[in-house]
């Protein structure tokens, strides 16, 4: 299993944490922006509603010429920068000031309205934005008093760029450092979840790496090693207990065929009935050992004990020749026994137990399905599993009956049936769930259907 | 022939010491591991049969320690562990055969010889020929008399099996090992009914047939009964 970065935990954390930070970043920045933009418009505010006091109040005190020459003082000598006046008549006509004419069309209805006056400096031709305000004065005259806020506009630029590149970069930084951080976390929960498949793959000796750096992950994977070593002790124990009990079991047999086999190679030989008696009495221990064999094939892949010698199998050939092999048998039986296969079915498993899985679902069929009937065996690829299938046209399993006859060790001593049914199912089963595979008995209208669904693997 | 059987249990060994003596094979009997290296290392054996959970020494150890100190003797393994690892791990040891517990007689002298032939040598032969039964490897034709039989590809590998064996019995194991790979016992009479094929296409129409079958132990492919 790959682990996808952009669909990780770390990834969706990071990515609200940058979101978080932009939005944090803009809420700061911009507040400080409107603020110093308002406080310098209110400096500009204030100045020209001091002078436009001071000027009507020298007009109370000495009209318009007053007014007049206290420009034109204000103006040549100590003024200060920027600094714009105007004083026009009724029809907007020029009377003093350093505006050449007014600036708008008629009473500018704005309290603070603002214009542009053009000027020439030194080389180049240059537009200054003018923020004023108009007073009528008793008689009908307009006072009007602006500052050039060039300045205040490029200072109030710059720093709305600066708040820009500032909300820009900060994201860009805890994107990156998001994603660094999705990254290291994604590949160091990679690194486990890789190294738990290849346990499970068969790799038991196989161990999560520690970073040395003391930290949460070391952590977890000291305990999942710590796990690792306890199924592995107690895989070890199982291996023994099975080993010593298979030793138990076939050693007791072993002495019983030794013993009737010199018998029958003794001589002189036996009578005629008791060798037939004898060789009756082996059959049965063959027997015997054969079901001793499927019964420890099934306890050991019951217990979870992880697969052995595993490769790649196509199950597609196998199949094949299963059926080479069987056909000549079924064809005795009077039953047709074919094969559809799709070439190079792979699935990663051990050959020996898949060719029994097989060898038990034919077998089945041939024992169940009457003469004349027909046997199918199908094994088809899927987009992650290959697929096979075994069907026949014989009595079946009734639905009530299926998930029972998976069951290990339960149809035995069951009457009705011919002998040693049941068990062979159970091997099926296990060795299906050995290669994580997943079965299915259906009715095949009439007969029975077997399917069986094996994780792909090349 | 001189046999090694390094076998720990008391009361199979005598019976099949006895039954191999019987069967024209000198044998020396070792009952435990440390014992059975030692003979194996100092004597001169043609093949040696061990029992794989030994005392002392383990019976895959000892292959390897043989092979380790260069000595290429076929080893045989009896084996009370049947699971599908067990095989393959005893052959990856070195054995050269394993035989899983309990087994038949017949089976254990089968392969015996199987193994003692196969150390007289292998020939890198194309062409096999029994009597009048020819069978050309690589153009992969087979005549019996002159005459062309016509046979599958499974066919053609179950007869060259048996005529590289010619002359030994095959048992029904070693052929569902040797020509079909499986090292499991179906329940069918399977191989009965190939061989019972091969004979139609291979003995019919002769006087006198050439696959043979030897009871309770499996066939054989020679010449004369």
């Amino acid at each position: 299993m790959r682990l996808d970065l952009f669909n990780t935990t770390a990834f969706r954390l990071s990515a609200g944490y940058t979101l978080l930070v932009m939005l944090a970043v803009s809420v700061t920045l911009g507040s400080a922006y409107l603020l110093t933009e308002s406080l310098i418009t209110d400096e500009v505010d204030l100045i020209i509603a001091t002078e436009l006091q001071s000027l009507e109040e020298k007009f109370a005190r000495s009209g318009l010429p007053g007014v007049s020459d206290e420009i034109n003082l204000r103006i040549d000598s100590w003024g200060r920068i920027g600094a714009v006046y105007m004083i026009a008549d009724a029809n907007f006509e020029r009377i003093a000031g350093n505006v050449t004419h007014w600036p708008f069309d008629g009473m500018p209805s704005e309290r603070w309205p603002e214009f542009e006056i053009a000027t020439i400096e030194p080389g180049r031709r240059a537009v200054h934005p003018v923020r004023a305000a108009v007073r009528t004065l008793p008689g009908g005259d307009l006072l009007l008093v602006g500052t050039d806020i060039s300045q205040g506009r490029r200072f109030a630029d710059k720093f709305r760029f600066a708040t820009l590149w500032g909300i820009g970069l900060s994201t860009l930084a805890a994107a990156l450092a998001g994603f660094w951080f999705s990254y290291k976390l994604a590949r160091r929960v990679g690194e486990v979840t890789r190294t738990c498949q290849r346990i499970m793959d068969g790799e038991s000796g196989h161990r999560l790496p520690l970073a040395g750096a003391n930290d949460e992950f070391d952590a977890l994977a000291a305990s999942v090693n710590r796990v690792l070593d306890r199924l592995e002790e107690q895989a070890g124990t199982l291996r023994a207990t099975f080993d010593s009990t298979a030793h138990d079991l076939r050693a007791p047999l072993q002495r019983l065929r030794t013993r009737m086999d010199a018998l029958l190679l003794r001589s002189p030989p036996l009578e005629p009935a008791v060798h037939e008696s004898v060789e009756s009495a082996l059959r049965e221990v063959d027997r015997l050992q054969r079901t001793l064999a499927t019964l420890l094939q099934i306890a050991l892949a019951e217990s979870g004990a992880p697969l052995g010698a595993s490769a790649s199998v196509d199950l597609a050939e196998l199949t094949a020749e299963l059926v080479e092999l069987f056909e000549p048998v079924a064809a005795e039986l009077g039953l047709a026994l074919a094969c559809r296969t799709q070439p190079a079915a792979h699935v990663q498993g051990n050959r020996q137990l898949l060719a029994q899985l097989l060898t038990n679902l034919i077998e089945n069929c041939l024992k169940y399905v009457p003469a004349g009937g027909r046997i199918e065996v199908t094994v088809e690829c899927l987009a992650d599993a290959v697929h096979l299938e075994v069907s026949d046209n014989g009595p079946g399993i009734a639905a009530s009956d299926r998930a029972r006859a998976l069951q290990p060790f339960v149809r035995f001593g069951s009457g009705g049936q011919p002998e040693g049914s049941g068990l062979g199912l159970s091997l099926v089963a296990a060795i299906t769930r050995l290669h994580r595979g997943r079965l299915e008995l259906a009715s095949n209208e009439p007969g029975l259907r077997v399917l069986i669904d094996l994780p792909n693997g090349s | 022939m001189h046999v090694l059987l390094i076998e720990d249990d008391t009361e199979a060994a005598p019976f099949l010491v006895k039954g191999l003596r019987e069967s024209g094979y000198s044998v020396d009997h070792a009952a435990d591991g440390r014992d059975g290296l030692f003979r194996a290392t100092e004597g001169a054996f043609d093949l040696i049969v061990t029992d794989r959970m030994l005392p002392h020494i383990d019976g895959l150890a000892i292959i390897e320690l043989l092979r380790a100190k260069g000595i290429g003797t076929p080893v045989l393994v009896l084996s009370a562990l049947g699971g599908v690892d067990d095989r393959v791990r005893g052959l990856k040891a070195g054995g050269d055969d394993y035989l899983t517990k309990p087994f038949a007689f017949a089976e254990l002298l089968a392969r015996i010889e199987a193994l003692l032939r196969r150390r007289a040598g292998a020939p890198h032969t194309t062409r096999l020929k029994v009597e009048d039964l020819e069978f050309d490897l690589l153009a992969r034709r087979v005549t019996r008399g002159g005459r062309e039989v016509e046979l599958t590809a499974r066919e053609l590998k179950l007869l060259e099996f048996l005529m590289r064996r010619a002359g030994q019995v095959v048992t029904r194991t070693m052929l569902l090992e040797g020509v079909w790979d499986l090292h499991f016992d179906p329940q069918s009479n399977l191989i009965d009914v190939h061989i019972s094929r091969l004979r139609q296409a291979i003995d019919r129409g002769t006087d006198h047939p050439l696959i043979h079958t030897v009871r309770g132990s499996g066939y054989v492919l020679r010449s004369d009964a």
